[in-house]
């Protein structure tokens, strides 16, 4: 369980953030969902430790882990732009922590990681050489080799299009339920937020607007912001999509994930 | 604090900052300072003494004057280069021919540049015999000029082609499209946007000329400039050196003017993030005209240098022309030679070394690190500064400092002299290199256990080899050549090979004065080569990896 209390955060004198509560539960999935400049990013940053809270307590397991370094608070991020070494291949980037603590993953357990995200014959490839499907892939396998408590993920599907958007989103969803992993995910996409998570945090002006499963956010959206913002939009993209595929204008195939 | 408190990037930064602090302001404060020293405390007399006293004034205005013609001259012969490469249809091979003969004379100290001069244009000169006659008096106003120009084409050219290679092409098509002349339409979309490269081409030719001090000493004549009356001041034969010292704040006035007119016009720069690639329209006159144009201003460039492949190889020049290797034989057994390219080898390996490690780490602490602003802006105002010095004021701030101490006459004091005085260029291309890396590798590393110095050595540096290879290649090349701030500091036994083709000209012996530069050029060339060899060859590597790359990239499943 992950408990956020009264979390403050400046810079120079401005609130990012303020009055941030929630608690997540092991295993779930929550998407920090808003509009650019709203506090998302600063929120990931201060559960990961890259930035220091001004007030309030971030508790894992029941232990204020505020004050314990990024490196000793055993959670990991998979950045936005993958930040993945250009100088070493795939199978150099996804065991790149194995070199610092080579007993974190077993090989069998490395094995698995590559097989559950598809890399296997992406190996020897260089980074370069990778779609940017396939490098949010890698940049998820070596994250999971560190053996996350928690996994941070800055917009994982920002830079996919179509297809691979979904096919990603269907990894990360398995790879919660198969480890049994918090994930929290950074998005500014409703739909990819709502689709994709147990629970949804909606952030304006670095407060929260709301805080619930999809299906409370779509029946019981508690203001205009969320109303007009969020479902409004999903609203505009379901009218466009039922006009397309109206009656007798069916699509002759059936979807297919991943 | 949670944030990792960078403490290595802390004390490198400090390592860096002492060393400028040593080698750079301390000896420029006390230079200052001896410009006003009189026998009864601080005065301006000295200012008083060198500013009425017969010449300096006039060498002044003939540095102004000189230096302003060679960077109008300059600069218009490289756009012809520039524009024969970027803007009209030749053939892939002569461009690259252009490309590299252009920028050849760096590999020459200036200093040769002269003596090629005098063998190609005086009296018994290679092209004069050529001619039947003596083209123009090289003594003075003229050899100058063609000393200048040939030494600032290099860095003119470079800047020129580069705005070029950026400018946006397309522009001209939509010019003609409006319904522009041809003229108007070169005027909107080559012109204008190479104004800020133009002027900053001059400022850049002008600030060379007026500082250099290799081509005066040999064609000079009587034509004086600031840089041989600074040079008499300080090693003449009735050296002055509080009157040196003036001369050498006066030098660095215009420098100052120069550099800040560079970040001025750095704002008209017009930026474009990549090269679009257009076809050139046809125009078989324009092809022709720059064509041959080019081919006249790189034959009379390299013709001046066909001298140094000419005179020692030959028994007597111009009486005795027989093929003989004897005085490429002589300077290799003389002992004292040898130890002149030993120490200019070690001096320019070492410089190099020293140089990429510490223009790495000063472009770690501003490009990757967390260091505040302030901090950050220190070591910009540090390479800002070592951009306006001229090599000479160094050299004569070091020859203040370091006399007495145990520095004196050892090569380190000319490794460190040539790190701070060539330190701008090396850094800014080192900080732009770092800067467009991932931001967040080091956190993503950390949060795989790495320390900070392991990510270093295990990624950053890795990705930085190729820029890392460029500045060791600039640091050697830059020690192999430089003349200006040795010429005050190399001692009999750090004599290095240029120091060693002043003394040779004291005695006339021209022909190891060519031997010497030739192997400089040699020695270049090869260091060049080997350097590029290994940076492409990292390249290729890469190339066949892409290569093999499966066309289908199967989906997960």
């Amino acid at each position: 369980m992950l408990e956020i209390k009264n979390l403050k955060k400046s810079y120079d004198g401005v609130t990012i953030l303020h009055d941030i509560n929630l608690a997540i539960d092991d295993g779930e999935i929550v998407s920090i969902l808003g509009p650019s400049g709203c506090g998302k990013t600063t929120l990931l940053n201060l559960v990961l430790g890259l930035a220091d809270a001004d007030e309030g307590e971030i508790l894992f397991q029941g232990e204020n882990v505020l004050n314990v370094p990024m490196e000793q608070r055993g959670f990991n991020i998979v950045f936005q732009d993958y930040a993945l070494f250009p100088n070493l291949n795939v199978y150099k980037n996804i065991t790149y922590g194995l070199r610092n603590n080579p007993s974190i993953s077993t090989r069998q357990e490395v094995e698995d990681l590559i097989d559950l995200l598809g890399l296997r014959e992406h190996l020897d490839k260089k980074i370069e050489q990778l779609s940017g499907g396939q490098k949010q892939r890698v940049a998820l396998a070596r994250t999971m080799v560190m053996k996350p408590k928690i996994l941070l993920l800055d917009e994982p599907l920002s830079a996919l299009d179509g297809v691979i958007k979904e096919s990603i989103k269907a990894k990360i969803k398995q790879i919660a339920r198969d480890y049994h992993l918090t994930t929290i995910i950074v998005t500014h996409d409703p739909e990819e937020a709502l689709t994709l998570s147990d629970k949804v945090l909606i952030i304006q002006n670095g407060t929260i607007s709301q805080y619930g499963k999809p299906d409370d956010i779509i029946q019981k959206p508690e203001n205009d912001f969320v109303k007009e913002f969020i479902l409004n939009q999903l609203l505009i993209k379901k009218n466009n999509i039922f006009t397309l595929f109206r009656q007798g204008n069916e699509p002759k195939i059936a979807a297919q994930v991943g | 604090m949670n944030r990792r408190k960078e403490n290595e990037i802390k004390g490198i930064f400090g390592l860096v900052v002492l060393v400028f602090l040593i080698f750079l302001l301390i000896p420029l404060a006390r230079l200052f300072l001896k410009s006003f020293m009189g026998d009864t405390g601080l005065m301006l007399g000295h200012y008083a003494e060198v500013l009425t006293g017969r010449g300096f004034l006039e060498a002044f205005g003939n540095s102004l004057l000189i230096s302003s013609v060679s960077a109008v001259v300059t600069t218009v012969l490289a756009f012809i280069l520039a524009y024969a490469v970027h803007y009209c249809n030749l053939p892939g091979g002569y461009k690259g021919f252009i490309n590299r003969a252009a920028v050849a004379p760096m590999l020459l100290p200036t200093i040769t540049y002269g003596f090629a001069i005098i063998y190609s244009f005086g009296k018994q000169g290679l092209i004069t015999q050529l001619f039947g006659t003596q083209l123009f008096d090289i003594y003075g106003f003229n050899g100058l000029l063609l000393g200048y120009v040939i030494y600032t084409l290099p860095v003119s050219f470079l800047l020129l082609s580069n705005t070029m290679s950026y400018v946006d092409k397309k522009f001209s098509i939509v010019s003609r499209i409006m319904g522009d002349s041809p003229f108007a339409t070169f005027v909107g979309t080559v012109l204008r946007p190479l104004l800020g490269t133009l002027a900053a081409s001059f400022v850049q030719c002008f600030f060379l000329c007026f500082t250099d001090y290799g081509i005066p000493a040999s064609v000079g004549g009587e034509f004086e400039v600031v840089a041989t009356v600074l040079y008499n001041e300080m090693l003449g034969s009735v050296p002055n050196f509080s009157r040196g010292a003036c001369v050498a704040m006066m030098m660095l006035i215009p420098s100052v003017v120069t550099i800040a007119l560079l970040h001025y016009l750095e704002k008209y720069n017009i930026r474009y993030n990549k090269i679009s690639q257009i076809e050139i329209r046809k125009g078989a006159v324009r092809d022709a005209v720059f064509g041959v144009l080019s081919a006249l201003i790189l034959l009379c460039v390299l013709s001046v240098f066909a001298v140094i492949f000419v005179v020692p190889f030959v028994d007597e020049w111009p009486y005795r022309i027989r093929f003989t290797l004897e005085h490429v034989i002589s300077v290799f057994s003389d002992n004292s030679l040898i130890t002149v390219c030993r120490n200019s080898l070690i001096a320019a390996f070492l410089t190099a070394a020293v140089g990429s490690l510490t223009t790495y780490g000063a472009a770690l602490t501003t490009a990757r690190s967390h260091l505040p602003g302030k901090v950050k802006q220190v070591i910009e105002n540090i390479s800002l500064i070592t951009n306006t010095i001229p090599g000479m004021v160094i050299g004569i701030a070091y020859m203040l400092v370091f006399s007495g101490t145990p520095l004196q006459n050892t090569l380190f004091i000319i490794i460190i002299c040539n790190v701070i005085h060539y330190f701008s260029t090396p850094y800014l291309m080192m900080k732009s290199s770092l800067t467009k890396m991932n931001a967040s590798w080091e956190t993503t590393a950390m949060l795989m256990g790495d320390t900070w110095l392991k990510t270093i050595v295990r990624v950053v540096t890795p990705n930085a080899m190729g820029t890392i290879l460029e500045v060791f290649s600039y640091y050697f090349v830059n020690a192999m050549v430089t003349v200006s701030a040795v010429i005050f500091i190399a001692g009999a036994r750090t004599m290095v090979i240029t120091t060693k083709i002043k003394e040779l000209q004291y005695y006339t012996k021209f022909n190891e004065v060519f031997v010497l530069s030739l192997l400089i050029l040699a020695v270049n060339l090869a260091a060049k080569s080997l350097f590029h060899y290994i940076a492409t060859d990292r390249q290729k590597v890469k190339v066949k990896k892409t290569a093999r790359r499966p066309v289908v990239s199967k989906s997960i499943s």
